[in-house]
């Protein structure tokens, strides 16, 4: 895969991305997945010789460059160790069966004073900083060859932090300073030292091969798709950290993933596509057949229903989500904007820097962000995870209470209120971490039967004297930069939306809706909520990179929600039908 | 920002025995039963079908129907093994199958192709991309079918903005777009890996555990790189073909810095087409530490001054110098039309202007001088050729290409993009990964009917030196390659920002240059500067040549922007189409060179690890 997306790059074949980044874009936007270890839990295990051999780097390093000009005052040094299977079928047919063993090298040198470094943000949101990138190192433990390595990489990353310290100190004094100027640019934190044991799989890939046949073989069955794509990854990810602080951790986790992804396209043109994805973390727990062939049902169904649904109206007025459509809505709208970092955006625009102890939704709502948290209920949360990527432990943290704004999630990028990391930051590999969601879960203290919350809907229809309302039962999320000093925007794109009507008929499934507005408003009217809740496992994108997460939230009422007609492709409908629903000719 | 991983590339040469049958009426598809039913591959007969349907009904109401339809499938088994000093970093197996559909509106005159317009790709799926790997009958169909559509599209939106394009100029091309060619129905026996045979993983920590007696080597990295690849060609032309090729590549970089700060290289990089014919541990383990030797001295001599003056390139030097002076000029396609008048000035920046375009039957070499380009040829000496093959990626048969006959210039290499002096292909359209087939060379042999012995030679360089009152002169032994020789992205993308600048007016980085004494002729290592001015007209002044020719393998890169200029020497396996050059020394009478000089680093800080 790896070949093919240089591949990809390289010739510009920009088409052919599609095919391949379809369904990673599917479940990037679309956000909460699967879950990960526990901490506290977990048992000890005897500590790797990779920490011993990145530990000896480390004291050569740091009496050297903690006196240089300038000083380094924090060095990281993080080896991840990844096996990665993946199993990738499409239209019938097996598209790549790969294994991949990789060791990856991160280097971090921070340069000047916990308060001053090389990554303050100066004029806005960017860091001087690159992403610091990973290195690939042996896969054996060769002591020498790993040392040499990192020796060199601890140079590389010096230079540029103090490079870019120089410039901050220089640009510093014209720039303009956010309202969180004053505060540190890291904090101090608990060193920690904790051995897990080595996360491991055992797996078969040929039954996957098979498998993703069969399951893509059945979308043929439909003309209205054009496109279908499986995949299925293992991935056993292990960690070896050691700083300057004294911090010492190992641990892994295993993630297993079936992602499914089919594309049509409606008679004027609009691309049109559904997504599902299973995750699970033990090996026993893998989707059966019939699970699988349920969910493509209803993705066929849904694509079908959407190929000849009518185009929605603009409208204003009462919606209902279903608690899958809720969650990815929080996490879009709500958790990416209580990102530690992102208060400290100049433009603070779209932020609640200025908000804590203030109420920003409903009293009988609160959200916390919990990644220790391994299930909620019986479903798999995928943002769990021990540690962060900063070596600090995973913590449970309040950010809404009863409706009132209490925290951020939190790196060890501190804020003048909020000096410690909660465990938040987070980053994919080669990235450099920021605060980030882990599992975030909205609770309700104003629940109602589901039958009764549809209820409570109509009546709200009927009340704003409506003939229907809206019920999003599916929502893909996504973060897109929007250019220089904006670099992010959290979009919310509905993909299954039914007029539900007042009359008491049966529901009708529209297609094209575009939320319009500010969607954070909508957070304050909701009415109601039901009294399940439903859990969304994805993989989020944003600043620094893609990491795993979880959102949860029980199905709610909002009083107002405004959409408009969303502008369709100008592509149109295939010249041919599909060649499997071809009766006019030549087919075999 | 996740630097590793590593690549690969199509090959050149059929393996099996290879009977070309020119089929007689051509635009007659052949039914599936006529192919060799003896495997269980599918493709043609999903290829044939799907390409049947799209030739007779794929049409919008009121537009054109596409003239032309071709797909383009290869499928992929890639081993790629990456050790440094003596320890396995990765080993990856991987099998893809990729297609590409080609569609063109107009006639062979005017069409639809050969217009870079700038717009965005139109549709959602696009004409190209990855389909399933089980010779499926299917749902390659499937595959086929939607990217045929968006082929299509695009065909239909790339005309409308061309002819706009076409109607603002006061003088259009006169160029056609497409030559005709006859159709090729070749369908090989299918080629499947087998990695069994060496032990990869074992050579490639081998080839580097000997550099771990080098303290002060920063940084080493080999690839192995070996690609079994089965083409397969159909179009509405006839042409039906199956071949399997291999090739497989060795790229290895040695990296450190000298002691004032600025940062050195060495390479040692081989492409063959068998796995089998590529070199022994020992033997590459020999050539890094001859290298690895090569880089300590050099981290010390002292830099070359600047000078002016008689230059002798030993054969491999001369050989990989004039790869570089060569490959724009030997090309005699035509570049396409753009919207985007930066890609023509970015080109022309990067050495990308063929100096011989137009100057069929003038002389543009010493008369001495031969030139020929033969992909037909799959071995030179007994050692294989790495830029062989059978036919090329737009299913032409190869041809030997006798480029310059005693200085003058005879013939070009020729894709199916004709050129302002000919119209045919004449089986030179190369790409990777089902690219943009261009045209480029393959095996090119440059030759003098009066080379001389290296004893002879070199009397003739001192003699010169001699002539000129100069103490001493400049022997080139090897140049440059930074795309195999730095490892790190971001250093390369800065050494080829640098290299850029010059490319066009002919400066060319050599590796390993001596100073050679005129009085004694002993030779003394010298840090490299660059060498100006070096195009194909100081080659036709050339006032010498050897006897003893060296052929060096390379790498063609196909990148864009980079393809078909100077730079495309500078390719590796990832991104290159693999190419031979052979070469006998070259003295040229007047180089000027640049003195040495670099960006002064600091030194790290932290003195090196131990490395036992």
């Amino acid at each position: 895969m790896n070949a093919i997306r240089r591949f990809i790059l390289r010739t510009q074949l920009l088409t052919i991305s599609i095919f391949i980044v379809a369904v990673l874009a599917a479940s990037a936007h679309a956000f909460p997945r699967k879950p990960g270890q526990a901490q506290a839990a977990q048992p000890q295990a005897p500590p790797s010789p990779l920490l011993a051999t990145m530990r000896a780097e480390l004291d050569r390093s740091m009496p050297v460059l903690s006196h240089a000009s300038p000083p380094a005052y924090f060095i990281n040094y993080s080896v991840t160790q990844s096996r990665r299977v993946q199993v990738m079928g499409s239209n019938g047919a097996l598209l790549d069966s790969s294994e991949n063993l990789n060791r990856f090298l991160e280097v971090q040198v921070r340069v000047g004073s916990y308060e001053l470094d090389d990554t303050h943000k100066v004029g806005g949101q960017e860091s001087l900083q690159m992403n610091p990138g990973a290195t690939a190192v042996p896969l054996e433990d060769d002591p020498a060859v790993l040392r040499r390595a990192i020796w060199l990489e601890t140079d590389k990353q010096y230079r540029a932090a103090a490079e870019a310290l120089v410039r901050i100190q220089t640009n510093k004094e014209v720039q303009v300073q956010s309202a969180e100027e004053g505060a540190p640019d890291f904090s101090h934190e608990k060193p920690k030292t904790f051995y897990g044991p080595e996360a491991a799989y055992q797996l078969d890939r040929k039954p996957w091969e098979q498998k993703v046949r069969d399951y893509t073989a059945y979308f043929r069955q439909s003309s209205d798709i054009i496109n279908s794509i499986v995949t299925f990854t293992a991935q056993a990810e292990n960690q070896y950290e050691v700083n300057s602080e004294g911090t010492q951790i190992q641990f892994g986790q295993v993630r297993f993933r079936l992602e499914l992804f089919i594309q049509g396209k409606a008679p004027d043109g609009m691309d049109l596509n559904r997504y599902f994805n299973f995750d699970w973390v033990d090996s026993k727990e893998e989707p059966s057949n019939d699970a699988v062939f349920a969910a493509e049902k209803t993705m066929r169904s849904e694509l079908e229903g959407l190929v000849k649904a009518p185009l929605v109206e603009p409208y204003a007025g009462p919606s209902m989500l279903t608690g899958r459509a809720a969650a990815v809505f929080f996490h879009e709208v709500f958790g990416h904007r209580d990102e530690g970092f992102r208060q400290k955006d100049v433009s603070e625009g779209q932020t609640f820097a200025r908000k804590v102890g203030e109420p920003i939704m409903p009293d009988f709502i609160s959200i916390v962000d919990d990644p220790t948290r391994l299930r909620l209920n019986k479903d798999v949360l995928l943002g769990s995870y021990p540690f962060d990527d900063e070596g600090v432990p995973s913590q449970r943290v309040v950010l809404v209470d009863k409706g009132v704004l209490k925290g951020f999630e939190m790196s060890r990028q501190p804020l003048k209120e909020f000096p410690n990391s909660n465990g938040h930051g987070r980053r994919q590999l080669g990235a450099a971490p920021d605060s980030r969601q882990g599992n975030l879960i909205v609770e309700s203290n104003r629940k109602v039967s589901n039958a009764e919350l549809r209820r409570l809907f109509i009546e709200e229809i009927k009340k704003q004297g409506k003939t229907f309302g809206l019920l999003f039962d599916d929502i893909a999320g996504g973060f897109t930069f929007t250019g220089r000093g904006q670099p992010q925007a959290f979009r919310v794109e509905p993909l299954v939306v039914y007029k539900v009507y007042a009359d008491g008929r049966p529901d009708e499934l529209v297609r094209g809706v575009n939320i319009v507005g500010t969607p954070l408003l909508s957070l304050m009217k909701i009415v109601a909520t039901g009294d399940t809740t439903d859990v969304f496992n994805g993989y989020c994108g944003a600043e620094s990179g893609s990491v795993p997460v979880s959102a949860a939230a029980p199905p709610m009422v909002i009083s107002e929600m405004e959409v408009e007609k969303k502008e369709s492709s100008t592509d149109r409908p295939p010249v041919l039908p599909p060649p499997a629903h071809d009766h006019s000719g030549d087919k075999q | 920002m996740i630097s590793a991983t590593k690549k690969f590339v199509p090959a050149a040469r059929t393996i099996a025995a290879v009977a070309i049958l020119f089929s007689i009426g051509c635009a007659v598809p052949l039914r599936a039963q006529q192919w060799p039913a003896a495997d269980a591959d599918r493709t043609l007969n999903a290829m044939q079908d799907e390409l049947e349907r799209s030739r007779t009904r794929m049409q919008l109401p009121n537009v054109e129907k596409p003239y032309f339809i071709q797909y383009r499938l290869v499928d992929l088994d890639i081993r790629t093994i990456t050790a440094s000093f003596g320890a396995l970093v990765s080993t990856t197996t991987a099998h893809n199958r990729l297609m590409d559909v080609g569609v063109r509106i107009g006639d062979y005159k005017l069409d639809s192709s050969n217009f870079i317009s700038g717009g965005n790709p139109v549709g959602f799926l696009g004409s190209a991309g990855q389909v399933g790997v089980d010779g499926d009958y299917n749902s390659l169909r499937q595959d086929l079918w939607i990217a045929t559509d968006q082929a299509y599209k695009q065909a239909l939106d790339d005309m409308a903005r061309k002819q706009g394009y076409l109607r603002s100029l006061s003088k259009p091309p006169e160029i056609a777009d497409f030559s005709q060619e006859k159709p090729v129905v070749m369908v090989n026996p299918r080629v499947s890996p087998d990695w069994t045979n060496r032990n990869w993983e074992q050579e490639a920590k081998q080839a580097t555990a000997a550099l771990r007696a080098y303290p002060g080597l920063y940084a080493n990295r080999i690839t192995y790189t070996l690609i079994y690849e089965t083409y397969y060609v159909m179009n509405t032309e006839g042409t039906r073909m199956r071949v399997s090729r291999t090739i497989s590549a060795i790229e290895s970089s040695i990296e450190t810095q000298a002691p004032e700060g600025v940062p050195m290289h060495h390479f040692y990089s081989t492409y063959v087409t068998r796995p089998v014919d590529l070199p022994s541990p020992a033997e590459v383990s020999r050539q890094l530490d001859a290298r690895a030797k090569e880089l300590m001295a050099l981290r010390t001599a002292d830099p070359m001054p600047a000078y002016s003056g008689p230059v002798l390139f030993d054969a491999r030097a001369a050989a990989a110098v004039l790869a570089q002076m060569l490959g724009p000029s030997v090309i005699g396609s035509r570049a396409p039309l753009s919207l985007l008048p930066i890609v023509d000035q970015l080109t022309e920046r990067l050495g990308g202007r063929s100096e011989w375009s137009g100057r069929i039957g003038s002389r543009v070499l010493p008369t001495e001088a031969s030139l020929v380009d033969d992909p037909s040829a799959t071995d030179s000496q007994g050692r294989p050729l790495a830029g062989s093959y059978a036919v090329d990626d737009e299913g032409v048969p190869s041809q030997r290409v006798s480029i310059v006959e005693a200085g003058m210039l005879r013939n070009l290499d020729m894709s199916r993009r004709p050129g302002s002096d000919f119209a045919q292909s004449n089986g030179h359209g190369r790409n990777i990964l089902l690219g943009e087939a261009r045209a480029a060379s393959s095996n090119l042999v440059f030759r003098s009917a009066n080379g001389l012995s290296a004893a002879d030679l070199k009397k003739k360089f001192l003699a010169a030196c001699k002539d000129e009152g100069r103490q001493w002169c400049l022997l080139v032994r090897e140049m440059d390659n930074p795309a195999v020789g730095i490892s790190r992205q971001e250093e390369l993308n800065s050494e080829f920002q640098d290299l850029a600048g010059g490319a066009s007016s002919g400066e060319r980085v050599p590796l390993v240059v001596y100073k050679v004494n005129v009085a004694d002729g002993n030779e003394e290592l010298m840090r490299p500067g660059h060498l100006l001015g070096l195009n194909l007209r100081v080659l036709r002044d050339a006032s010498g040549f050897g006897n003893d020719p060296a052929t060096v393998s390379y790498a063609q890169s196909q990148e864009q922007g980079i393809a078909g200029t100077a730079l495309a020497a500078y390719g590796t396996v990832d991104n290159g189409v693999p190419s031979t050059i052979s070469a006998p020394a070259v003295l040229f009478p007047d180089v000027e060179v640049r003195e040495a000089r670099g960006e002064m680093r600091r030194l790290p800080l932290v003195p090196p690890p131990p490395m036992q």
